[in-house]
């Protein structure tokens, strides 16, 4: 959690911001709410554009990579970034917590990681972000970027906010030498990929690796899956957006289906982490891990040519194929001072030699959104990524960026409880669908 | 009065006012309103209340609130009393088992609390412990099971906390004059009876202090739960400063965070507010 670097001068908000995650009295925390109240930013705000007339002093990156290798990337980046430009890391939890902060804030960073989504056409939506529309256009840094990514990154109104620099395929990875050893390959169909979980239990392995205890979120990688395979990418979208009720058959047939995974899961998924559940993995005790291509980093660097991955086999074969594909980024705040300088930033965070660079240093498996970066020198797995993403029909985010974060704790709070106990799934649905109005309604 | 008494009194108030009553008042505006950090904030009226009375996990949050007040409250007085009896007494390596128990104290919770998720990791140390004890039945994933999870983190704070009430009633204890005790012996009362009619009402002062730090001290407890379980497993150990955080900080519905910020400080009011009326009697 103490990863926060700052550099840049902390504000009163981001000292109480500060030092209510420090824990601080209860009558403390009792003021925090007050952070910020509606006239108070309204001064705030008119007080950036007050402030706007000379730039001044680098161009700010706020950080939310965290993890050790994405970290090191993307400061080997700022180091070597011309012009003048300063990188400040902090963990995501409180990235996210305090990222509307940032943005309303008289002195914004001026760049920002973000994920493309429903969070970045929100604040966009507020007029909080940097119309990055020029960027997109004749020489602009993303000009050459897919027609799939600029959707992504444009606002509501059809001015982009967003610059995607990579992003990531999520499938079931495994360790090519472990299933030799066991004597098994990768499923084509959705009844051998049980089998297989079958016969792997059989031998004493834990067929389904996962980490859902401070994490509870991995349990929607599944949700996601089989909510593509059974109901379509179409219906998903649907459901997400509040078009469909969680009490819906479609959702029930999805659970059905996940129920008969639940035996196969490692039994101590609740008390792991994401990053925890790949120890068993390493030693062969795990076999199968549904996650992002960032999974590649958490495994020691002598066995990361072993992983490989398939695809989570069709199950209705009426639906076009469909794969989760979480796309990240950059955004700027609109309060910035100095929009040239973090244009050019964001230019050179997009350029393919910058993309290159991240990807080689972080050791991740994210896939380049610049179409110029040369991808032949990439491991096999990636060629692999980019060629899954390239063949399927639909692609879909992730949960909480299809939805909100709002959303994923409703389905933090039904799925984990679903796991530990599916006797009742349409209780559970009926709890998460009275959860998930409540946020629809706000 | 002169200049520098009320420069005294002053500045403290301005700084009080400023920085604890003014956001405490923004705080309880903002419980009216739904506002989610950006735009302007919607009036509600007391619905974010409303929505508190008939929201499950406000009720669990309050109900964990109780537990944990009572648990850490009772336990750490029990343990660091008795420790503080034990320990009060001249003796070859008696200051190093007291600076063993104050130990923990210097950890902050949130060290404790990732300290104590390693012990009770699957494979850590307390199912090795509970399984070479030919306990195994009692093995369990303590953090990941909502029966037991909450008393799981009560434990590692507890564990804290007994090294700071030892202390203070080892303080309390030396102030306790012995003769009393020994005139009591002579009289023949036994030891129970010379620590509960004649070392106890003694220590009534000090009594006094760690009710007060125990309960403010619960009331305030957000960085181990947080750090441990982070309220989970399915929300079974938010407490009230945690479920706040979460709905405020992690979710930015501020207007609802606020109204349980409310309700915190509300609960914190009343305590203080009784102990000092308390107090002020025995004063008189």
């Amino acid at each position: 959690m103490n990863t926060t670097t700052r550099t840049s001068p902390v504000s009163r908000r981001g000292f109480l911001l500060g030092a209510s995650a420090l824990g601080t009295s209860g009558l403390l925390a009792g003021c925090l709410g007050s952070e910020g109240t509606p006239e108070e930013t309204g001064t705030e705000q008119t007080g950036t554009d007050e402030t706007s007339s000379e730039p001044s002093g680098p161009v700010t990156l706020q950080n939310s990579q965290s993890d050790p290798a994405p970290r090191e990337a993307l400061e080997a980046l700022i180091g070597d970034y011309p012009g003048d430009a300063e990188i400040n890391t902090v963990a995501i939890e409180q990235f996210r917590a305090q990222l509307s902060t940032y943005l309303t804030s008289a002195n914004p960073p001026d760049v920002l990681t973000w994920y493309a989504g429903s969070v970045a056409r929100d604040y966009a939506a507020e007029g909080l972000l940097l119309d990055v529309s020029d960027m997109w256009e004749g020489e602009g840094a993303c000009a050459n970027f897919s027609d799939a990514l600029r959707e992504l990154s444009s606002a509501e109104d059809g001015s982009q906010i967003f610059v995607p620099t990579n992003y990531y395929w999520w499938s079931i990875f495994y360790k090519k030498s472990a299933f030799e050893e066991w004597g098994v390959s990768a499923p084509e169909t959705w009844e051998d990929f049980l089998a297989l979980c079958e016969d792997l239990k059989g031998r004493g392995v834990s067929p389904l690796a996962n980490g859902i205890g401070s994490t509870p979120w991995m349990a929607s990688g599944w949700f996601d899956y089989l909510n593509l395979r059974i109901n379509g990418a179409q219906y998903h979208r649907e459901l997400l957006a509040g078009e469909h009720a969680f009490t819906d058959p479609e959702v029930e047939a999805v659970l059905e289906e996940y129920t008969k995974l639940i035996p196969y899961f490692d039994p101590n998924m609740a008390s792991y982490s994401y990053q925890e559940a790949v120890t068993p993995m390493v030693q062969n005790e795990s076999a199968m891990y549904l996650i992002g291509a960032f999974v590649t980093q958490f495994f020691p660097e002598d066995q990361r040519d072993d992983l490989d991955f398939f695809s989570v086999p069709p199950i209705n074969p009426d639906v076009p194929s469909a794969e989760e594909a979480p796309t990240d980024g950059y955004f700027a705040a609109s309060g910035t001072d100095n929009p040239e300088g973090t244009k050019e930033l964001l230019a050179y965070l997009a350029s393919a030699e910058s993309q290159q660079t991240f990807i080689e240093i972080s050791g991740s498996s994210n896939l380049p959104t610049h179409p110029d970066v040369d991808t032949s020198s990439f491991s096999p797995l990636v060629q692999k990524g980019i060629e899954l993403l390239n063949s399927t029909e639909e692609i879909t985010q992730f949960f909480n960026r299809d939805s909100s974060d709002a959303l994923q704790a409703t389905a933090d709070d039904a799925l984990t409880r679903f796991l530990a106990d599916p006797s009742d799934i349409p209780g559970i649905l009926e709890g998460w669908q009275a959860a998930a109005e409540r946020v629809w309604d706000q | 009065m002169p200049l520098i008494v009320w420069v005294f009194l002053l500045v403290p108030l301005v700084v009080e006012a400023f920085w604890v009553f003014w956001p405490a008042m923004n705080s309880f505006s903002l419980s009216f309103t739904r506002w989610n950090g950006i735009g302007a904030a919607e009036p509600v009226g007391l619905g974010n209340y409303q929505d508190l009375m008939s929201d499950p996990t406000f009720q669990t949050a309050l109900r964990n609130n109780v537990i944990w007040v009572i648990g850490f409250g009772g336990l750490s007085v029990v343990i660091g009393l008795a420790l503080a009896v034990l320990l009060n007494r001249p003796g070859r390596g008696i200051g190093l088992y007291r600076a063993a128990i104050y130990l923990p104290m210097v950890f902050s919770l949130a060290v404790t609390g990732l300290f104590w998720r390693v012990l009770y990791s699957p494979d850590g140390l307390v199912n090795f412990s509970l399984d070479s004890l030919g306990l195994g039945a009692l093995e369990r994933q303590w953090l990941a099971d909502p029966d037991v999870a909450l008393y799981a983190v009560l434990v590692a704070a507890v564990w804290r906390q007994v090294g700071y009430i030892m202390v203070l009633y080892l303080a309390g204890l030396k102030g306790v004059d012995p003769s009393l005790e020994e005139a009591a012996a002579m009289d023949g009362a036994n030891r129970w009876q010379r620590f509960t009619r004649i070392v106890m009402p003694q220590l009534r002062s000090v009594n006094g202090v760690i009710f007060a730090v125990t309960v403010i001290d619960s009331l305030r407890t957000f960085d181990i739960v947080w750090a441990m379980t982070r309220g989970g497993p399915y929300n079974s150990t938010h407490l009230l400063s945690t479920y706040m955080f979460e709905q405020g900080f992690t979710l930015v519905n501020l207007g609802y965070g606020s109204a349980i910020a409310v309700v915190i400080f509300a609960l914190a009011i009343v305590f203080i507010i009784s102990y000092l009326v308390r107090s002020i009697r025995q004063e008189d």
